[in-house]
């Protein structure tokens, strides 16, 4: 029993996480049908930028934010205004652009910031949290769910009750449409560009005070947000949310009743099941791709 | 009479002339070794210390042979590919390198020394331990360290510990694999009760698999065979959950100045296996040949990755010249050569057998205490005492 809490509660931590890190692919996705696949860089370059931080000033990461924000927004609209230049199949050309801008950017931090592994030296960060005397996080972990929450909820709130919010989704209902109704789609493209690079740089700081961080985790971290991505249906915020924590429960139980090694393979049974069931995924519009 | 001596005494002077001017160039020669090493992708780091011990050796080389010989070296990163790595050596091969020193990863070992056997160009290496690589015939394929060596450390550290239970996480990796299951088998013919969980290389979250060995095996020690971050992220898992053990104990690249450095909380009674204690010291005349060598190109301190590194390409480069002055500067000319080897260098004593292993390679183990790394086993090369028992959480 004790087994089985600890796996559900760490898989629901985990999730949390894994949410923060899918929902930036998610709104790109969901806005302009463009998977960006240097997303997972984008999230290690905030992760880099607080470990620098930190290193340098030996201040809290968390302080870092402002500066990670401001990085990685201007290199999320610096892939946004070469993804926009694509005329043609757009939708297949931007994989291998964004692709490529993946691989420089992880031999860029290699360059700058060596192959070593770096996690952060603040202790408070590696603290134990216990839950009802059985239940075991790290700060850190707890942190970053609920910074995940509150992320997912902010972002969807925004999307739902905010002008540019509306504009973005009524451009990934119908870009022509909203062109005619006095929209600016490339406008609206931008600011879902630059909020999924905020929430790419909450996701990489909350990454740095978590876990090790070296250059090659960024491609794992973008198959995984592509995979909840798919899983939650286009677009779909609170799909995103369950897609992740569904995800992580799944990796907790696998890894703890059978073997670790297995729970990449389970994670991704049930996502084929999933998408076998229900094509457009778990929040998807049906008949739509 | 006065002009015949003299004409025999310009005769002389130009005999020995013309004769050091046919001679010398058939002395000397430059040698040209080639490398491929990883210094991006996901083995970077280790690829990096390996090619600035490689890249030691070639100056001490150059140094020792210097007006008489000159070494080169050429290398092409692998980027922790093995198709790239086949690509690095036959290109290498395609510009005349005589043998190759280098390389990392079982994985990327293989089809790399695969292309150098092809190639008819010995091979020599520290960066892979799969039993399999020497087992292919290859006449030129040479390590200075085998599985074996680490896997004898580590079950004898056991042993000297009188343990009797053990739970190894392992990665699921070829190597981590095959030394998790030498020591499980060593282990078991001890009598101990052995308990084995491996994980993937992309797992980051440890609690699942130290929850298992802290409510279901009940271990007296964690045995931990993988890598740097997968090493954290067990230790911090069980700094987290606290399972009744009385040793943290890790294989390679655990018990390094980096760890210490990075993660002073997390290390603290942690066992690895070392070749050097922490601070390093460099008391012989080998070890300071060495040391001073590698200040002399690099800021900070060395590691066992650039003493392997080192002790390779040292041990090839004077098989190499000793293979030129016979006249057989080829593939068996410079095998056989490094098969006479019998050398006690600074990483211990170094010989090849049949397969091209080192038989005579034992690892030492070290232990993380506060900040320093002494060497704790065997008892032979101690530097001091074990902490036992020791947690990083006691």
């Amino acid at each position: 029993m004790e087994l089985t809490a600890q796996a559900i509660f760490t898989g629901l931590l985990m999730g949390g996480f894994y949410g923060l890190v899918a929902v930036g692919l998610a709104l790109v996705f969901g806005t302009m049908k463009v998977i960006n696949l240097a997303h997972g860089e984008l999230v290690l370059l905030a992760a880099y930028i607080a470990y620098a931080v930190e290193s340098q000033t030996g201040i809290n990461p968390l302080l870092a934010m402002p500066i990670a924000m401001a990085v990685v927004i201007a290199a999320s609209l610096i892939t946004f205004y070469l993804t926009n230049k694509i005329k043609k199949d757009r939708e297949l050309n931007s994989l291998i652009l964004t692709f490529g801008l993946g691989i420089v950017l992880t031999n860029g931090l290699l360059m700058v910031f060596s192959a070593d592994i770096y996690s952060t030296q603040n202790a408070w960060f590696m603290e134990g949290l216990v839950i009802a005397d059985s239940l075991f996080s790290m700060r850190s972990e707890m942190l970053a769910f609920v910074v995940g929450l509150c992320a997912l909820g902010g972002l969807y709130w925004w999307l739902n009750h905010t002008w540019h919010g509306r504009a973005i989704r009524s451009v990934s209902s119908n870009r022509d449409a909203a062109k005619l109704m006095g929209m600016n789609p490339t406008k609206a493209e931008l600011w879902s560009w630059g909020v999924a690079g905020v929430l790419a740089a909450l996701a990489g700081v909350m990454l740095y005070v978590t876990s090790v961080i070296h250059p090659p985790i960024g491609h794992s971290l973008t198959i995984k947000a592509f995979i909840i991505t798919v899983l939650a249906g286009m677009g779909s915020i609170p799909g995103v949310l369950v897609g992740a924590l569904m995800i992580g429960v799944i990796e907790g139980l696998t890894t703890t009743f059978f073997q670790s090694s297995l729970s990449e393979l389970a994670s991704m049974t049930v996502f084929l099941l999933v998408l076998l069931v229900m094509p457009s995924g778990l929040f998807g519009k049906k008949g739509g791709h | 009479m006065k002009f015949l001596s003299l004409s025999g005494f310009i005769g002389c002077a130009l005999g020995m002339a013309l004769g050091a001017g046919f001679s010398s160039p058939a002395h000397s020669a430059n040698f040209v070794i080639g490398e491929h090493t990883p210094l991006s992708g996901k083995l970077a780091r280790v690829g990096t210390g390996s090619h600035r011990g490689v890249m030691t050796g070639i100056k001490v080389l150059n140094d020792k042979y210097a007006g008489q010989h000159t070494f080169e070296l050429k290398t092409i990163d692998d980027e922790s590919s093995p198709a790239k790595a086949v690509s690095a050596v036959e290109k290498l091969a395609s510009e005349g390198v005589i043998a190759f020193s280098g390389g990392y990863a079982s994985g990327v070992i293989g089809p790399a020394s695969e292309a150098a056997n092809k190639a008819q160009i010995p091979y020599i290496t520290f960066g892979g331990v799969a039993t399999a690589l020497s087992q292919r015939g290859h006449e030129g394929f040479f390590r200075i360290n085998s599985a074996a060596g680490y896997g004898k450390a580590i079950v004898g550290l056991v042993d000297e510990m009188g343990l009797k239970s053990v739970s190894i996480a392992y990665s699921n990796k070829e190597a981590t694999h095959k030394m998790a299951g030498y020591i499980e088998k060593k282990l078991s013919e001890k009598g101990l009760k052995v308990s084995t969980h491996e994980y993937d290389a992309h797992v980051k979250d440890f609690k699942s698999i130290v929850n298992k060995i802290k409510l279901r095996d009940r271990s007296e020690a964690i045995l931990m065979v993988g890598y740097e971050s997968e090493y954290v992220g067990i230790l911090r898992a069980a700094k987290l959950l606290k399972p009744d053990v009385k040793a943290m104990i890790g294989v390679w690249s655990l018990a390094t100045g980096k760890m210490a450095k990075e993660f002073p909380d997390l290390m603290e009674n942690v066992y690895g296996t070392a070749m050097l204690p922490f601070p390093v010291s460099f008391n012989s005349p080998k070890q300071k040949l060495f040391y001073e060598a590698f200040k002399a190109n690099f800021k900070d301190e060395p590691s066992y990755l650039e003493q392997f590194g080192y002790v390779q390409t040292r041990l090839l480069g004077e098989a190499i010249v000793r293979a030129f002055d016979k006249n057989e500067l080829n593939l068996k000319g410079i095998a056989g050569e490094l098969r006479k080897t019998d050398e006690e260098t600074i990483s211990g004593r170094v010989r090849f057998d049949e397969h091209g292993d080192n038989p005579e390679f034992v690892q030492r183990v070290g232990q993380h205490q506060k900040g320093t790394i002494p060497l704790v086993w065997p008892a032979t090369s101690k530097t001091g005492e074990k902490v036992f028992p020791g947690t990083p959480w006691q």
